[in-house]
């Protein structure tokens, strides 16, 4: 015991890093990463929505190109698309003075167009697979009952797609918010950032990463709870008695 | 044209980077995923608590911590290490940590987590019965395992493992943040120096789906391989 | 007697899947309060004579009247199909189907599946809706699962639950495919019970069934199919007593 404190000890008496000053660095990574997540994540479902009916529609004017989009979104890295909506625009001429200029100068902007875009595509296969999986007989029956096609998209399908996506769509809120480390690469001072920083200020990589792996796995495990308990909640019809 | 600004020919090398890097890092989570998935299914609650730990963690964490953590602390790691030796043997000596090495590993430790979980769930689709034929007919365990177990669970194991291997493909961009020069990597630093940022990123992207455009075609010829016997009219 | 009076007349239907020719030239008229069942061995086309009358598949010729209005149709690249889908959708609402699999709305409760199509489709107040809702569970005896979901009930619950919601929009005539056919044999009897005390009330069904006992007892009209023909039809007592066909006489030959 005595010899394993001592080991232990450089690690724990290392306050020099863990002061108020890095603290209030880590606070403001994580107000960063939560706002960034949290607002791609809503915007991307509105997105979804709509993008998952035209989907799962037989018109290929509307199926062909947003299969590409999801295609593209869902086959490249998000880094990459990153970096084009972060230089893509900054390097327009004349953008410094244009009512566009917000954009280019705070990263955050193209860092959410990105993760926006790239949620909405990953949500909308999801949606369309709970779509398509439908239970062929509720949809008949909604007809059968003389629902119009859209009343019974409105009334039968997506209510019921929507509870079935519930999984996927939980994985897919955690792979965002781990995949939302990368926007440190863009100089917004997230979680990562600023164990990033703290990291390169003091040259010590253990205490400052697993601070922060700490800190997402509790958001993770947060959210998957939050997931669980809405499952079981919307879920509930599936079970039986 | 497509002599990208004289940025031609280290894309190229950047490409061929990131296909190496994809394709070993695949292998060592194979491994390790195989590795884990059989502590998972075995008797030993130490082992089995260890692997539970061990994926519990690393899906709690971004692949790009843990990169930062295993590349940026492996150094320090490795110097202590050798520091203590050192001490101890009164010699000299220093290792470097290898970038791509590194990179290899901390995938490799990241997509092997995953690996385990496709395995395990493959594992217990297997029909027990196919496994005690295997035995009764005087099989070795390691014959049965190689003859029976493995190509029926492949059947089962394929689509996550080509689901993982997606994942993992687009997580190798991840390096060029720690600064290995993967083909983001020499797009960002072409970007940067020419401002075109089009010119290096569409193609770069383009690269990621033709990549995956060949692996589905290895994965569809893979899947007819471990189909036969099951294949129906479907 | 004017079509105008006859909840649903069938006049000469055709249908084939791709060139498999299912329905040949059927017809039929169901007037107020008759039971008019369908029998006949497996794949003779009962199921899509009976999904031919609510446009759930659309015939390629024939006609199909609805209290005197008849369902228009078009030509469209070779294929017919309804002229105005509003037209089906009115026609549907006022024909209710009871499936073989039940069908009912997995993520609504009971109540929920009940007032579903009178809400929304026929724009009744949702207390009123409610209302009459409740009443029809009671009636088909699950008022007390009301507010179950369809997974947590039995099949014979589920099934008698969707006869609820098939009665919930008034319908003029009532369709059953095969409501008895997925319920283990000691779920039947209820699910006949109430669907013998709809026929005592003098509702109009066509049912697809395999029980000869409710067919004979129940029904005003039998009609056997082969072949997506009418091979014979009339009143119980003569098709199922003394049948003609000696294709009939051997699918009601007693099975050892
Ligand atoms: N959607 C379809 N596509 C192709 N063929 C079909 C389709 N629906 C029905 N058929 C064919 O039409 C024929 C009649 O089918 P139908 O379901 O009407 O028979 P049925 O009398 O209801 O039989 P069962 O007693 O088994 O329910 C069958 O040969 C069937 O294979
Ligand atoms: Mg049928």
């Amino acid at each position: 015991m005595e010899q394993w404190l001592t080991q232990v000890a450089p690690f724990l008496s290392d306050n020099l890093i863990f002061t108020p000053n890095t603290l209030a660095q880590y606070w403001d990574g994580l107000v960063n990463t939560v706002q960034l997540v949290f607002i791609s994540l809503v915007v991307g479902l509105f997105l979804a929505v709509p993008l998952a009916v035209g989907r799962a529609s037989r018109r290929v004017w509307l199926n062909v190109p947003i299969w590409l989009f999801n295609y593209v979104f869902r086959g490249t890295p998000l880094l990459i698309q990153l970096y084009i909506a972060y230089y893509g625009f900054a390097f327009i001429d004349g953008v410094q003075d244009s009512a566009f200029a917000f954009f280019i100068n705070d990263p955050v902007y193209p860092a959410l167009l990105a993760f926006t875009l790239n949620t909405a595509a990953y949500t909308t296969e999801i949606f369309v697979g709970a779509i398509r999986a439908t239970p062929q007989g509720e949809l008949e029956a909604a007809r059968a009952y003389g629902m119009s096609a859209a009343t019974a998209y409105r009334r039968v399908v997506l209510p019921s797609a929507f509870r079935r996506a519930l999984p996927a769509y939980g994985n897919e809120v955690i792979f965002m918010l781990h995949a939302s480390a990368i926007a440190s690469a863009v100089t917004i001072t997230d979680l990562t950032g600023a164990a990033y920083y703290v990291y390169a200020r003091f040259y010590s990589p253990f205490p400052a990463f697993i601070f922060v792996a700490l800190v997402y796995m509790l958001l993770s495990f947060v959210l998957q709870g939050g997931f669980k308990v809405l499952e079981t909640r919307m879920l509930r019809h599936l079970k039986p008695a | 044209m497509f002599d990208f600004q004289g940025y031609g020919p280290r894309l190229l090398e950047g490409a061929w980077l990131t296909a190496e890097l994809a394709v070993l890092s695949l292998i060592a989570a194979l491994v390790i995923g195989l590795m884990v998935a059989s502590a998972k299914s075995s008797r030993s609650m130490t082992l089995k608590s260890v692997a539970t730990v061990y994926t519990t963690l690393i899906r709690g964490v971004p692949d790009l911590v843990m990169m930062m953590l295993l590349f940026y602390g492996g150094q320090i790691g490795m110097n202590m290490a050798t520091d203590g030796l050192n001490a101890w043997l009164g010699t000299d000596m220093f290792i470097n940590v290898n970038a791509f090495a590194a990179g290899v590993v901390t995938l490799g430790v990241i997509y092997g987590a995953y690996m385990s979980e496709t395995f395990r769930g493959a594992f217990l689709a297997v029909d027990a019965g196919q496994m005690e034929a295997a035995r009764a007919y005087g099989m070795s365990p390691w014959l049965a395992f190689r003859r029976v177990r493995f190509p029926l669970m492949m059947r089962h194991a394929l689509p996550g493992i080509n689901n993982n291997w997606l994942v993992l493909l687009k997580s190798t961009a991840l390096v060029s943040i720690i600064g290995l020069s993967d083909m983001v990597y020499v797009a960002d630093q072409a970007t940067k120096a020419t401002h075109q940022p089009f010119l290096f990123m569409l193609p770069v992207g383009l690269g990621y789906l033709a990549i995956t455009a060949v692996s589905e075609l290895v994965v569809t010829g893979l899947k007819r391989r471990f189909d036969v016997g099951f294949s129906q009219a479907t | 007697m004017a079509d105008s009076e006859i909840p649903l007349v069938v006049r000469d239907l055709h249908k084939s899947f791709k060139d498999v020719s299912v329905l040949n030239g059927l017809s039929l008229e169901a007037h107020e309060g008759d039971v008019i069942t369908l029998i006949g061995a497996s794949g003779s086309g009962k199921s899509t004579f009976l999904r031919c009358m609510n446009l759930l598949e659309v015939p390629d010729a024939g006609d199909i009247i609805v209290h005197g209005e008849p369902v228009a149709f078009k030509q469209h690249n070779k294929t017919r199909e309804p002229a105005s889908w509003k037209q089906v959708e009115r026609i549907r609402s006022r024909l209710a189907m009871v499936f073989q699999g039940f069908n009912l709305w997995a993520h609504m409760s009971l109540i929920g599946n009940v007032i579903e199509a009178p809400i929304h489709v026929l724009g009744v107040p949702r207390r009123q809706a409610r209302e009459r809702g409740m009443a029809l569970l009671e009636r088909v005896g699950l008022a007390d699962r009301a507010d179950y979901f369809p997974a947590q009930l039995s099949g014979g619950q589920q099934q008698r639950g969707a006869i609820a919601r098939a009665l919930a929009v008034d319908p003029e005539v009532l369709l059953f495919d095969e409501p008895t056919s997925a319920l283990d044999p000691e779920l039947v009897g209820d699910v006949l019970a109430v669907m013998r005390e709809l026929a005592d009330e003098g509702r109009t069904m066509v049912v697809v069934t395999h029980e000869m006992d409710f067919a004979r007892d129940v029904s005003s009209q039998v009609i056997y199919l082969h072949e997506g023909r009418i091979e014979e039809a009339g009143a119980p007592a003569d098709v199922l007593k003394k049948p003609n066909s000696p294709r009939l006489q051997q699918f009601l030959a007693p099975r050892f």
